[in-house]
C-alpha cells in the first residue's frame, strides 16, 4: 500500500520543497557571472539537473522585482543578432543578501552531523 | 510616486475616460428622451465593462510589476476620472434638463467614504512592502 503512494508523496513533498527556490537559483546563476535571461534558464535547468525548471515568463518577473528593490542590476550589450541584450548582475546589497541567506540557511547542510545524516 | 504612475494604470485611466464619456453620453441621451431601461442598461454596460477593464490592466499590472497596492491605485483613478468628468459635464452644458449636479456631489461624497476607507486599508498593507512591493511576494 505504502509502495504505492511513494511516488505520489515525493513529487508532492518535491512540489513544496521547490517553491521558493528559484530566487537562490537565479542568485547562483549571477553570482556565477553577467547573464542574460536564456543564460539564466540554461544555467538553472543544467545546474539542477533539470529538478528546476523556469518559464523565460517567470524568470523575466522576477528580474523586474529584483531590480526594483536594488538587489539585481543590468546593463545592455551588444547580443550576436538582433537588439541589445539585458545582462543581468547581483549589486552590491544583493551580494551581501545571497551570502547572509547561504550563512543562515545553507551552511548548516555541511555541518558534519548533518552530512552524515544525509549519507 | 513615479513608480506608483505605471503606464499599465495610465492606460487603464485612459480607458476609463473613454468609458465613462460614453456612458454620460448614454445617460443624459436616455434622461432626456425618458428612457428608464436605457438609463439602466447604461449603468449595467457601464458597470460590466468598467470591471473587464479593470481586470484586464490590474492583471497586466501584476504580472510586470506588482507595486502596492493595485486595487487602491485603480480605484483612485477611477474615481477621479469618472467624477472629474461627471462635474465637467455639467459644466459644459451636456447634461440632461432632468438631471441635477446635487446627484453627482452626493455620488462622489458618498464613494469619497469608501474610498477612504480603502486608502485606510492601502496605507495598514504598506507597512508589509518594501519598496511597495509585497513582502510575501518578492522571492519565489
Amino acid at each position: 500500500m505504502a509502495k504505492n503512494i511513494l511516488p505520489d508523496l515525493l513529487s508532492s513533498w518535491e512540489e513544496t520543497y521547490k517553491k521558493g527556490q528559484l530566487t537562490l537559483w537565479i542568485f547562483l546563476a549571477l553570482k556565477d557571472g553577467q547573464k542574460y535571461v536564456d543564460e539564466i534558464k540554461e544555467f538553472i535547468e543544467s545546474k539542477s539537473k533539470n529538478t528546476i525548471n523556469c518559464e523565460e515568463q517567470s524568470l523575466y518577473r522576477n528580474l523586474r522585482k529584483y531590480e526594483h528593490i536594488d538587489v539585481v542590476s543590468f546593463e545592455n550589450k551588444k547580443g550576436n543578432k538582433g537588439p541589445d541584450r539585458k545582462y543581468y548582475f547581483l549589486t552590491e546589497i544583493g551580494t551581501e543578501l545571497l551570502e547572509k541567506f547561504i550563512e543562515r540557511n545553507i551552511k548548516l547542510f555541511f555541518s558534519t552531523e548533518i552530512n552524515n545524516l544525509l549519507k | 510616486m513615479k513608480t506608483l504612475i505605471t503606464p499599465n494604470l495610465l492606460k487603464f485611466t485612459l480607458a476609463t475616460i473613454i468609458l465613462t464619456i460614453i456612458f454620460r453620453i448614454g445617460l443624459s441621451t436616455s434622461i432626456t428622451n425618458k428612457m428608464t431601461l436605457a438609463v439602466i442598461l447604461c449603468s449595467v454596460f457601464y458597470g460590466i465593462l468598467m470591471w473587464f477593464n479593470g481586470n484586464y490592466f490590474g492583471r497586466k499590472e501584476y504580472e510586470y510589476l506588482p507595486i502596492y497596492d493595485i486595487g487602491f491605485r485603480f480605484h483612485l483613478s477611477t474615481f477621479l476620472a469618472h467624477n472629474l468628468i461627471s462635474i465637467l459635464w455639467f459644466v459644459f452644458a451636456f447634461e440632461s434638463k432632468y438631471e441635477n449636479i446635487k446627484i453627482i456631489y452626493i455620488t462622489t461624497l458618498i464613494w469619497s467614504a469608501f474610498l477612504i476607507i480603502h486608502m485606510i486599508y492601502y496605507l495598514s498593507v504598506r507597512k508589509s512592502s518594501i519598496k511597495n512591493l509585497d513582502k510575501k511576494d518578492l522571492f519565489e
